[in-house]
């Protein structure tokens, strides 16, 4: 045999070897896809219930009686507000229903109601003054267990015994239905409203603000930061200095470190010793720059390293000082790069749970934050929060908080994205 | 010959510099051997004097020019036409070089020739070989000048009357020789004079062929003249 | 060569032979010079060199015989480069360019160099030859860059083919262009001095031939220091050529007479191809 058939003798096994790799390839990918897919659908599927809310019909008695308020022609704001709204809805059931009377009854036909209409009514009456001693036909958000059944999420044909929905609670939705007097309508509640111990009142705006403003704080501490200490690293400290050697070794460390540790940092040394407030978005901030830190410093040293040498040398040549290097070629050339990694560093402090629940962010925080110093929670400790509440509306919710954090992740890379671009077009 | 400047503006000019002190050299070649051939007939010692004496500037161009032409060949590695141009340079100022050391010869001949007022009146028949040899040289040296191949190519068919005329001057010599025993030493004189002019034509044929391969790049020295003429005139058609 | 060998090179080179040394008209000189990298890797040794004003000088020689670090002595291009000393005195115009007085900012200024690879900045053409005169503030108004830009593209050689398109970025060029694009950036800062490293061995050779020109018309303005691996290039543009061997500078003198009858016998073996 001459070599030209030894080749070609082995030539069909290259190629099976080729062929064999691409497949592994390809079902691998395939497969995670299919993982990711289903995932996708899944969290999807679960969190469409939550877009929506159901909302009863009724004719609302503004009586003063009820509303224990005393006989005049006009009242002022604060009166109105601390005016009793807790009656009206239940009145006015009681209106529609009047054959109920046993008490079990009356109790389940007031919780056919959501335990925050009454303030929907007062802010409808603090718009509109003239409502009082007048009756308004309008929706009223209805309770979380009538809002499940609406949405088909509990069963009418399981035995009464084992679903939360009473059979004459049944046949009062089927009245109310046939009366076109229930609608499911789109949940602003979700995005407008804080975390609430009620599914049909909570909302995600608050963890998503608070997000926001510690994303804001990370982003502002850890990337200015960490570019200057990658570029004194990698342009300014001198080498082979066993001073410079050991940072280098700590940061890269550092980027290994459990995330909880730094929780237990924060805790010990942002609100001990500095007395930072606890569960705030600043403290919350200030332990994910640590964590964010390292990883923004080495793909920004990568970044920085990967400028090729004979742009500081024509740079040199002309006359530029070390500093004017940096600044004029260096960095924007490395640009692209330091924002590649800052997005990676900062998406996974977006989804870091575990540091924040020690320092507190784990709290129960139904207002809205104002500010970095208010206490505020985080979208995936929200989720944590609720996919950890028992009741049945919070199931769609946990998965819709997910699709948020999804979307805000999305968004977030996208704005790198932008970015990165318009560095790449500028040069 | 060029169509085109080379990007090297420093590499032109050297080239032409060349050319044009071979063609100066050429130029001085030219008149010393007009010169010759005038004193020779008109029996100018003065003339035949110069004459002897200006072969040194033709050597001293020599050495100028191939000192000109092994820097172009050290610095800019001439490729192609311009390698073929400083070959060319260099052969053909050998061959002028030559032709001037001819030139010198006649000039001395005609001195002796003059001073002892020999008596045979053979001188004279040199005029006609000498008229084409002069003729013949400044062809070539127009060929050279022009890079005319084709006119190269005619030149180097002259030599061949100039090689009948030799031959006829050489049996007129012999004949009158044996007929005047006495003027045998001024008749070989005569005779020299003779075979330096028909040398003379043959350096010019020389030039002529060194022309022929720097424009086709064909070595035509030993082949037959009519068939590389006859190929050279189908290759135009 | 091994480094056993050393003993009889210094001895074999003693002496630099031919003339490294000029009577007048010197813009660089060199006296003693020896380059060390980490402290004992001698990278020169006791160079003696002039080079004269409006000169063209190629330093050839092996890789890694130093002609490129000693290129680089001339506008402290080493000083980036940590753990290499320079020891011995460079002058340029009579002035010490180590001596405090003189930053090395202000001496790039002065001698411009252009790299083997040609490095334009990602960025405009325009901007990459109005880089150093923006740095140093040589203009007053957009006008008179405006003028420098033009200058400089020109003598360049390159404001033809880019005059209509100054904003396009300088990395679209030809590599030749580029390389222009770079010989015009450092002319733009109007140095004496330019110093080329390998400037055309990325180049085609048509590209070669056009910076070769462009540098024998600068040569009027500017002294040339160019260090190049092709001998025929330094044979074809070079007035004065020097021949470097292990650190030691060899042979220097007129490049006709380098290239038609070196002195020594490492540069004969060197320009005929018979180093080994």
């Amino acid at each position: 045999m001459n070599n030209l058939e030894i080749v070609k003798a082995g030539l069909n096994k290259r190629y099976a070897k080729e062929r064999r790799f691409k497949f592994y390839g390809i079902f691998s990918i395939s497969l995670s896809l299919l993982f990711l897919f289903f995932l996708l659908f899944d969290i999807g599927a679960k969190s469409i219930p939550a877009f929506t809310q159901t909302y009863i019909n009724l004719d609302i008695e503004f009586d003063k009686k009820s509303m224990k308020l005393q006989d005049q022609d006009s009242y002022s704001e604060e009166t109105l507000f601390s005016a009793s709204y807790s009656k009206l809805g239940r009145n006015a059931l009681y209106k529609l229903f009047p054959e109920v009377t046993e008490r079990k009854q009356k109790k389940a036909l007031r919780q056919m109601l959501s335990s925050g209409a009454r303030y929907d009514l007062r802010d409808a009456v603090l718009e509109n003054n003239d409502y009082v001693g007048t009756t308004q036909n309008l929706w009223v958000l209805a309770g979380d267990d009538i809002d499940a059944f609406v949405k088909g999420l509990i069963d009418r044909n399981i035995p009464e015994a084992d679903r939360r929905v009473k059979d004459y609670q049944v046949k009062w939705v089927d009245i109310l239905e046939a009366q076109n007097k229930i609608e499911r309508r789109f949940n602003i509640n979700f995005f407008t409203s804080g975390d609430s111990r009620e599914p049909e009142q909570a909302g995600i705006l608050g963890a998503l603000k608070g997000s926001f403003y510690t994303m804001l704080v990370t982003l502002l501490l850890s990337f200015p930061i960490a570019v200057s200490a990658a570029i004194y690293l990698e342009e300014f400290a001198p080498k082979n200095n066993w001073w410079i050697d050991i940072i280098e070794i700590n940061i890269n460390n550092l980027a290994a470190v459990p995330s909880i540790v730094f929780g237990i940092l924060g805790l010990a040394v942002y609100i001990n010793v500095f007395g930072v407030p606890r569960s705030a978005p600043l403290v919350g901030g200030l332990v994910l720059t640590l964590m964010t830190l390292p990883t923004i410093i080495i793909s920004t040293r990568a970044a920085l390293k990967s400028v090729p040498p004979s742009i500081r040398e024509a740079a040199l040549s002309i006359g530029a000082s070390k500093m004017q290097v940096i600044t004029h070629h260096v960095l924007p050339l490395a640009m692209p790069g330091i924002l590649t990694g800052s997005i990676i560093g900062m998406a996974q402090a977006l989804g870091e749970t575990a540091p924040l629940l020690m320092i507190g962010m784990v709290a129960f925080v139904a207002d809205i934050p104002q500010s970095i110093l208010d206490p505020a929670t985080v979208l995936p400790v929200q989720v944590f929060i609720w996919s950890d509440s028992p009741e049945r509306g919070f199931i769609a919710l946990t998965s819709a908080a997910i699709v948020t954090l999804l979307v805000f992740l999305f968004f977030m890379n996208l704005i790198a994205i932008v970015l990165r671009k318009k560095f790449e077009t500028r040069w | 010959m060029e169509n085109h400047d080379h990007i090297s503006n420093q590499f032109d000019n050297d080239l032409e510099s060349i050319r044009n002190h071979v063609l100066s050299m050429g130029g001085l070649v030219e008149t010393n051997v007009k010169n010759a051939i005038t004193s020779l007939l008109e029996r100018d010692q003065a003339l035949a004097e110069e004459v002897a004496k200006a072969d040194f500037k033709v050597n001293q161009m020599e050495v100028e020019i191939d000192e000109e032409c092994t820097q172009i060949i050290a610095r800019r590695q001439p490729a192609a036409g311009d390698l073929r141009l400083v070959l060319t340079a260099i052969k053909v100022i050998t061959d002028l070089e030559r032709i001037g050391d001819e030139a010198e010869k006649i000039g001395r001949y005609a001195q002796t020739l003059a001073s002892k007022k020999a008596k045979t009146g053979m001188h004279l028949e040199l005029q006609t070989l000498g008229e084409k040899v002069s003729s013949m040289l400044n062809k070539t040296l127009d060929a050279f000048a022009r890079m005319d191949a084709s006119q190269a190519m005619e030149v180097v068919g002259l030599d061949i009357r100039i090689d009948e005329e030799f031959d006829r001057i050489s049996r007129l010599l012999v004949s009158h020789m044996m007929e005047e025993p006495k003027n045998i030493k001024s008749m070989l004189r005569v005779s020299w004079c003779a075979r330096s002019l028909e040398r003379i034509g043959d350096h010019a044929q020389n030039i002529c062929e060194y022309v022929i391969y720097s424009v086709h790049g064909e070595d035509v020295r030993h082949a037959d003249i009519d068939k590389v003429k006859k190929e050279y005139l189908s290759k135009q058609e | 060569m091994e480094i056993s060998d050393n003993m009889d090179l210094d001895q074999e080179i003693s002496k630099t032979v031919g003339s490294p040394l000029l009577e007048s008209k010197v813009r660089i000189a060199c006296r003693d010079v020896n380059v060390f990298y980490n402290k004992n890797v001698q990278a020169i040794f006791n160079v003696n060199l002039d080079i004269g004003k409006n000169q063209i000088l190629a330093m050839i020689g092996p890789s890694g015989c130093g002609k490129s670090t000693l290129l680089r002595c001339f506008n402290r291009m080493n000083d980036t480069i940590e753990d290499c000393v320079v020891d011995g005195l460079i002058e340029l115009d009579g002035e010490n360019i180590h001596s405090k007085k003189i930053d090395p900012v202000v001496l790039r200024a002065n001698v411009g160099m252009v790299f083997q690879k040609p490095n334009p900045f990602p960025k405009s053409i325009y901007d990459n030859v109005a880089y150093g005169p923006r740095l140093h503030g040589l203009t007053q108004n957009n006008s008179e860059l405006d003028d420098i830009v033009e200058e400089s593209l020109t003598k360049a050689g390159l404001w033809k083919e880019t005059k209509d398109r100054l904003n396009k970025p300088g990395t679209g060029l030809s590599g030749g262009q580029q390389q222009r694009l770079c010989i015009a950036r450092a002319i733009a800062v109007k140095p004496e001095v330019i110093l080329m490293d390998e400037p055309t061995s990325a180049l085609d050779p048509i590209a070669t031939a056009t910076i070769e020109e462009l540098m024998s018309e600068l040569k009027s303005a500017y002294t040339i220091v160019i260090v190049t691996h092709s001998m025929q290039q330094a044979a074809r543009i070079s007035d004065r050529t020097a021949y470097f061997h292990l650190g030691r500078l060899v042979e220097v003198d007129e490049t006709g007479h380098i290239f038609t009858n070196p002195n020594h016998s490492l540069t004969e073996n060197y320009i005929t191809g018979r180093f080994g």
